[in-house]
Parts: C-alpha cells; structure tokens; sequence
C-alpha cells in the first residue's frame, strides 16, 4: 500500500532521487537560514517604510501637498510654407485657446454658463466639446474656444482664480498672409481623431493638437509639425504659479519650399474666383507646378476651430465640390484639346502628313449615323493646320478612322493619360483611357467605330485630369518629357517617361497651334498676347449626351459644357504650360481662354526685364 | 493528474495569501488606472484569470516530467529570446515585446521562470555534496546565454535577477567555502566592466540612486517623487484613489514599477506593512515546499521559483523606496502586465505541484 504512489507515477524509475539523510539536513538548514533572511529583509522593509512614513512622513506630506509640479505643454510652431522665392504662403502667428481641465472643475454647468457669459460661444458648443472628449486623459484641457479674440482672452484671464480648472493657452495657429492661397493643394488642419491618434502616424500629437488633414499639411505632417516642450513650473495648493523649474523649448517645425510662383498662383485664383474650375500651371523643363488652383476654394482656418453645420454643408456642395482639388481629382473629357494627341499620332504613324487635306461639309456619315463638324457648314477643304487652329471634328474623324481605337489609347497613354501622374499629394485620380478590351469587359459589347469618332475629339469615356492636360502640354513643349509633377522647390526633376512621338513632330505642332490664337480663324484669338507667341488649343467638353448638339449657352447652368485650355509660353522655348478648366463655362475660346492670358499676362510681367534695363544692355 | 487525493494536500494559506495579493493588486490598479487614463485593471483581471487557468495546468502533470524536458525548455528559452531580437517590438529604446496580435508578450518575463526550472533541473542531476569552481563552470556558461541576450535587448533589470536566481540556487545546491569567496571576489572585481557595458542611462540610475537630488527634474525625478508618495501616506494613508502624487501625474508608471508607491501613499504605513507582510507569509509557505520536497529536483525547483518571486519583489519595493536604482523589475501579481502576472501563477502553480506530489513519496 505503501509503495503503491512510487509505483503509480509515470517517471518514477527516471527520477524518483530522494534525499539521502545527510543532503536533506543540509537542505533543512538552508531552508531555516533562508527564512531567516526572509524576516531579516521584511523587518528591514518596515523599518523603511516606518523611516519615510512616519519619521519622515509629515517633511514629505508638505512636499506632495505643498510643492505639487506641473507641466505645461508648449506647444512647437508649424514649420512655414514658402512658394518659390521665399514668399510666406502660410506661417504661424500665436493663438490663444481656452481649455478646461474636467478633473479640476466641481460644478461643470456652472462653469459652463459662466463661460457662456465670457466667451462668444453658445452653451451648446462648449457642452458638446466637453461631451466629445469624454476619451481623453481629464488631466488633459479640453479646449472649448480655439483662436479666442483679446477681449475674450482678456475677460477670461481677469477671472482666472474664480474659474477653477479653465486654463488659457498659447497656441500656434496658422496665418496666411497672402490670403487662403491654394488651400487645396496646402491643405488644412484639423484636431487630431481618436482615429489618427491610435493609428501611430502622429506619435508626437496628444488630443487638442491639430495636425495635418489634407494636401501638403497631410503629406508632410511629420516635417511640418516640430516637437512640443515643456514647462515645468512649481504651483501651491491652488494651483498658482510659484516658480518656474525647467524649460524644454519646443522644436519648431521645419520649412517647406515650393515650387510655386505665388504671383501666377494669385493670378489663377483671382481669374477663377467666381467660377467653378481648375488652373494647372507647369514649367516644361523641369516639371515643377508654378500654380495650382482650384475653384470654389474654401477658408483652411475654419477646420481648426470647428466647423457650424451650415459651413459643412456649403463645404459639401455637391456641385461644386469645394473640398475637392479640381485640379488633381477632377477628370474631365479632354474635348478638343485631344487633338493635340491625334495630330501626334497620326503624324507619327504616318497615316497623316502635314498636308493631307479631308473635306468638312460640317458632318460625316458613318453607317446610319450622322457625326457633326462644330461648325454648320462645314470648314471645306481641310489640312493639318487649318484642321487644329480651326479645330475641324471632320478632319480628326477621318484621322481617327485611319488609326483606330487601339493606336489612340496607345498615344493617349503616352501622353500620360489613364494613370497616376505621380505628384505626392495623397488623393489623385488617375483618369481614363477607353480600350477595346475594356469596352468588352465592361458592356459585354465591342468596340463601335462611331465611338472611335467621339474618342477622336475628346468625347466619350476618355477622361483626364487638369495636371495630366497641363503635362501633356508640357511634353509637347519640351520635346516629349513627361516628367513627375513637384511642388517641392529642392527635388530634382525626374523624368516618368517619354511621349512614344518624335521632337521634330512635336515641334511641327507647337508651331501649328500658334495659329491658335494668332490666326484670324483661330478659336483662342482671347488668348492673344502682343508681343509673345502663344501656342494653345481650346477645347469643349460635353456634360451630357445630346442626339443634337443644342447651342448650350441657352441651357441652365449646370448642362452647360466644360470649357478647357491648355497653352504653351513662349511657342518657341516654352517655360510655361497652363491647363485652364473652367466647369460649365461653354466654350473654350470664350471662357477658359482668357483665363490663361490672364496668366501668362501676370507671368510675362514677371519674367521681363525692365524697359530701362534693356535700354541699357543695348547702350 | 490532480486526484483527490493529491488535492487533499494542498496548502490553503499558499491559495490565500496569493489571492490577498491579487486582489490588492486590483484595487490598487483601479487607482492607478483614473491616473494613467486607461483601464488597466480589467485587463489585468483578464491576465488574472488567464494566469488561474495556466497555474492549474502548471499543477496538473507530475513536475517531474519537466526535468526530462528541461533540453526542449533551454531550446525554446533561447529561441524566444532571439526572436524578440528580431521581430520585438520597440518601445523607448529597448525591444523587449514580441506582438501576438492579442498579447504583448515579454519573453524576458517567462525566462526568468524558463530558467528556474532549468537550473534546479541541471543541480538535481548532478548529486554532490557540495559544488566546486569546476562543477559550476557548465550551468554558468548554460545561464551566460539568455543573460547576454536579455542584457542586450536592453533590459538589465532582468539580466540581472536571472543571475541573482542562479546565484541563489546555487547557494542552494551549498558551495565549498573556498569557491564561494572565490566567486565574492570576482564578482566585486566584475563590477567596473558591468559598468563600461551599461548604456549610459542605465549608468546615470545608478549615479541617480547614489545622489538623487544631483538632477532632481530629471533622471532623480522617478526616485524621489516616488519617495514623496510613500512617505507622503503617513500611517493611515490619503485613501484610496486620494493619493495626489499618483492622481497628479507625478509618479510615472504607477500601474507598472510604482504601484507599491500608490498603494504606500493611499493606504499608509499599515496598508503598506500588511501587504508585505501578507507577501512574506507567502513566501514563507514557498520555502515551505522547498523545505519538504522529496526528491532533489522538486526540491530545486520549489526553492528556484521560490527565489524569483521572492527577488522580483525586494527588488521592486526597494527601488520604489528608494533603496536601489530604478530598474524595470515588476511587484510580482501587483504591477500591471501579462506575461508577469502569467509567468507568476505558472510558476505558483509549480510550487503547488511540488507540495502536493510530495505525497507520492510517503514511504
């Protein structure tokens, strides 16, 4: 019976190594010794604990009550954005927040009318935000104004003592002193999501800060945001301030150059403002964006102190799309402005040559189905030339036919339609370029040859954005580079890829579109500058789908057509490629045209030297 | 498998001490966690009852079993400890967090149990009557491995208390007089080359520990503010989730290192001298086990896990009175922290498994 357990345990033969007499005696006294040690050490812990509690207990209560540290968060300032020479675009100017620590208030809605009476706010609004911030540390202020005014700031600090728990802070806020320039492409900033906060993109936010949303303040957060430091100063028992221990300046942010010229940015602003629309504005030779506007623009500061619900809703307009940057995420049928690309094409696949004539008698049958010449009755005998400064649909019908569908989207690929353009801005779209295989994919239908017409003229599924329009101008202006867009001014250029079109036929239509706004039939003669040749092609993108093309100007707003531009400056040694867009503007000569003179106008006056400097190169 | 029998010996006061413990650590970190603004005392009673289920487990199978494994136990030991090198995560410097998705583990938490076990088993097997230079040469070279690679992670609190744990069992395993002060006196001439390979914030602890009010803002911040709190309680404390040094952001990880500093300052001398005390009763029935196994290994592994609790928690109090540098070692079952709070019932588990196995050698 009593070996029984030996044997009913599995291992027992392996390790059953009893302690002999003599090796269990030891252990015993070790044992003993080892539980005297543990007393030894638990009188010693007391007789600690009796030394900082009781003997000195009393000396570290008036520590812990008396001399109570806190910190103060300082906040670091944003890191400045510049345009091209230096130009504050967007800075930083102290701002004043007034918060309310939950934890130190007893009587919140108390507080909260007295605030009322204080500060230019409804009870409403600050209850709410106290409601919000539930999640947050309480020890943490809850800011209930943002940016308050002098007299707030000055009534609030007056009352200070009688307001237990409500703290005035400096904060930075930013400060356009130009103005909300290029808002969209900037972008906004806005309090920190419980979101944002958890995701561990902002490691160095807490809630309250504000940081970037949207556009550059998003995509350069971490450069732009700088680290907070620190005050540590000694308070009394009410908190007052009694001296000040230790400062860790706050690590301010670092500055952003641009690449854009914030002269021809203001002139694209005020040319659209009024208008619904896009300006895109590049330099050829290096794929810089000069300007990049986009219309309406909205007020950047008002994210930051909240937005009421009447400014979200006019924010959210579903027409005209405030929020959303036109100018990279709006796609467009590129109308007219295509034929650039089917002039490139057909002269590079030689189904074309400068002077193969078609004749325009202002429409072309095609099976049962009749395709119109924007112009009645028709441009008769039509070359290359007259076909793009007149901008005959004939023509490029007949040059479309030779190509085919394949050929186009091959060409309007390598013009950069269809993808990414590559600018590192968080939103882009990419566009669209209409295959065969798509169609078939899609519509479980193939390719009709009447859409190659449509397709031919810029209508129909192809869709493009305002940077691609101005990039693929560029790559006409600088012989076939379609380099990656850079707003930061110390990025080298990087070529993306090569318009699949030889320089000279690039050349041969740059010249052509002179004829644009020069010549006497030309579309674009509002976009005729003395002085400076201007290459250009208009173009009208239809909104909706017509059996006949009605005179649009007679329609309600919003079926008016797209007007587009898209220029080059000067024809010969382009330094300037501008896509304008103007939606529901009608015509491209008429409306978005003189958009683009307005910039290049601005940029000329820029570039040329004074009238006295000449003079005296010339002496 | 636990029979009735078996069951039958098991040790009451062991079962409530631990769960006295437990619960002053609950109470405790519901306090801390108003201050820290997250709550971690529901998670810690998730880790609570995790740990119960392990600590069952750990009481289930003969612990003899395990010095047959004690190879396979090095091997994973080691393995987890080079992951962490690899996959850790890094949190202020140091990489000592492995993500499960749903649990950080700390695999430094489990080795100093890992190591325990591996110890007592490699003593248990070599009979002596007593240990010489030449026959600690193998298990030192066996302890240098995941020392050096905790020592690196860095985390020199733990690299430290593994080889404390070693030191105590070998100790247990009784040394020739000569060795030992042969050992005493290396170790003191070892002392400067730890120092060169400290990295210099641990190096400043130790110059804090020494001389704290040199920079009382910063690095001698921890130290004595977490004196203000304790001696701040007096003897009846300010009550709980009244203590201000706590409340107010003083004290930093109060819910981790500092909790013994909150539970000072809100329950005062007596709450502070009964938890010790109930600690100490604790421990005392721990040795208890170790005392009257009846085999070697058992013996080694009460007295090794034994030692682990027992070290983590003088450590820990003394650096939160002020007595040794801050080093991240936690109050066992109090201070926040899965793989701590689990490692811990395991290995409680395993005391219990010795004491009621010892039945089985009744003769």
């Amino acid at each position: 019976m009593k070996n029984e357990p030996e044997i009913k345990a599995p291992d027992a033969k392996l390790f059953l190594k009893k302690f002999d007499a003599g090796d269990s005696s030891g252990k015993q006294q070790i044992c003993t010794y080892c539980s005297m040690f543990l007393l030894a050490c638990f009188l010693f812990l007391c007789a600690r604990l009796w030394y900082l509690q009781i003997y000195r207990g009393e000396e570290f209560k008036k520590l812990s009550e008396k001399n109570s540290i806190k910190y103060i968060r300082l906040q670091p300032f944003r890191g400045n954005i510049l345009d091209r020479s230096g130009r504050l675009i967007a800075g930083v100017k102290p701002s004043f927040n007034i918060g309310v620590v939950l934890k130190e208030v007893k009587d919140v809605e108390g507080l909260i009318a007295k605030l009322t009476s204080l500060l230019d706010e409804s009870p409403t609004d600050i209850r709410m935000r106290l409601v919000e911030s539930k999640n947050q540390p309480s020890y943490l202020p809850v800011i209930v104004k943002r940016n308050a005014s002098w007299d707030e700031v000055a009534r609030v600090e007056a009352r200070l003592f009688r307001l237990p728990g409500v703290v005035v802070e400096v904060a930075p806020a930013r400060q356009y002193p130009y103005g909300t320039v290029a808002p969209h492409l900037l972008g906004y900033l806005g309090e920190v999501s419980l979101e944002q906060l958890k995701s561990g993109n902002f490691p160095h936010a807490v809630p309250g800060d504000l940081v970037g949303k949207s556009g550059i303040e998003l995509k350069f957060e971490k450069e732009l945001a700088g680290r907070s430091g620190f005050k540590m100063i000694e308070v009394d028992a009410k908190g007052r301030m009694v001296k000040v221990l230790k400062v860790k300046k706050p690590l301010p942010g670092k500055d952003i150059h641009l690449t854009l010229n914030l002269d021809l940015q203001l002139a694209a602003e005020d040319a659209l403002s009024g208008k619904s629309g896009a300006v895109v504005v590049l330099d050829p030779r290096n794929g810089q964006i000069l300007a990049m506007a986009s219309s309406p623009k909205f007020d950047p500061r008002i994210f930051a102190r909240g937005l009421t619900r009447f400014e979200w809703k006019r924010l959210n307009d579903p027409i005209r799309t405030p929020l959303v940057n036109k100018a990279i995420q709006g796609q467009y049928a590129p109308g007219s402005t295509f034929k650039i690309v089917m002039a490139a094409a057909g002269l590079n696949e030689h189904v074309i040559t400068p002077y193969t004539t078609f004749f325009c008698n202002g429409s072309m049958k095609l099976g049962r189905r009749r395709f119109r010449c924007w112009k009645r009755g028709g441009h008769g005998e039509t070359a290359l030339y007259k076909a793009l400064v007149q901008s005959c649909d004939v023509y490029f019908y007949n040059v479309g036919l030779k190509l085919g569908v394949d050929k186009i989207s091959k060409y309007a690929y390598g013009f950069g339609f269809g993808k990414k353009t590559g600018i590192e801005l968080p939103v882009e779209k990419p566009g669209f370029v209409p295959t065969r295989s798509w169609k078939r994919r899609r519509f479980r239908e193939p390719w009709q040859k009447g859409e190659t017409l449509n397709y031919s003229i810029g209508q129909g599924f192809l869709l493009v954005t305002p940077l691609q329009l101005a990039r693929m101008m560029a790559a006409v202006g600088n012989g076939g580079k379609l380099f990656k867009p850079e707003y930061i001014l110390d990025e080298s250029p990087v070529i993306e890829s090569r318009v699949p079109v030889k320089p000279a036929i690039l050349a041969r239509i740059r010249k052509i579109l002179v004829g644009v706004t020069e010549d006497r039939h030309g579309t674009a003669r509002t976009c005729f500058i003395k002085g400076i040749h201007i290459a250009g092609k208009t173009g009208t993108a239809q909104v909706i789908k017509q059996k006949k093309r009605r005179e649009s100007e007679k329609m309600g707003w919003r079926y008016k057509d797209h007007a587009l531009f898209v220029a080059l400056a000067p024809a010969a040694n382009p330094q300037i490629a501008v896509a304008v867009i103007i939606e529901h503007g009608g015509h491209g000569g008429s409306a978005a045209a003189p958009v683009a003179k307005e910039i290049i106008e601005r940029w000329l006056k820029l570039r040329s030297p004074k009238p006295a400097s000449i003079l005296h190169r010339k002496l | 498998m636990l029979n009735k029998r078996l069951l039958k010996e098991i040790d009451y006061i062991f079962f409530l001490t631990m769960f006295f413990i437990m619960t002053v650590g609950f109470i405790n970190l519901w306090s801390a966690s108003t201050a820290a603004g997250y709550p971690f005392e529901w998670k810690q009673l998730q880790w609570y009852v995790v740990g119960c289920c392990f600590m069952v487990g750990a009481m289930s199978f003969d612990y003899r079993k395990l010095s047959k494994y004690s190879v396979h136990l090095y091997i994973f030991t080691i393995i987890l400890l080079i992951l962490v090198m690899f996959m850790g995560k890094s949190v202020s410097g140091s990489q000592r967090w492995i993500s499960l998705g749903f649990f950080n583990l700390q695999p430094s938490e489990p080795a100093k149990l890992l190591m325990a076990i591996i110890i007592s088993s490699y003593f248990a097997r070599e009979e002596k009557e007593k240990f010489g230079l030449k026959d600690l040469i193998r298990p030192t070279l066996l302890v240098a491995v995941p020392f050096l690679l905790i020592f690196k992670q860095p985390d020199l609190g733990t690299a430290l208390l593994i080889l404390v744990i070693y030191g105590s069992l070998v100790l247990f395993a009784r040394l020739k007089m000569g060795s030992f002060l042969i050992i005493l006196g290396s170790c003191l001439c070892a002392f400067p080359l730890v120092w060169k390979l400290m990295k210099p914030y641990q190096r400043k602890r130790v110059e804090i520990f020494l001389n704290p009010d040199a920079d009382p803002f910063g690095a001698g911040w921890h130290v004595i503010q977490s004196k203000i709190a304790v001696g701040s309680g007096l003897i009846f404390g300010k009550g709980f989730m009244k203590g201000t040094q706590a409340q107010l952001n003083f004290l930093p990880e109060v819910h981790t290192d500092f909790a013994f500093s909150i539970w000072s300052e809100e329950w005062g001398f007596i709450g502070a001298i009964i938890l010790i005390a109930v600690y100490f009763l604790f421990l005392l029935r721990c040795l208890d086990i170790a005392q009257n196994a009846r085999d070697r290994f058992g013996s080694f592994l009460a007295f090794g896990i034994t030692a682990m609790i027992f070290w983590q928690m003088l450590i820990n109090i003394c650096m939160v009175l002020g007595l040794l540098p801050v080093v991240g070692i936690p109050l066992p079952l109090v201070s926040y922290g899965g793989s701590s709070v689990i490692t811990t019932l395991i290995g409680a588990g395993l005391l219990m498994n010795v004491r009621v196995r010892r039945s089985l050698f009744q003769s």
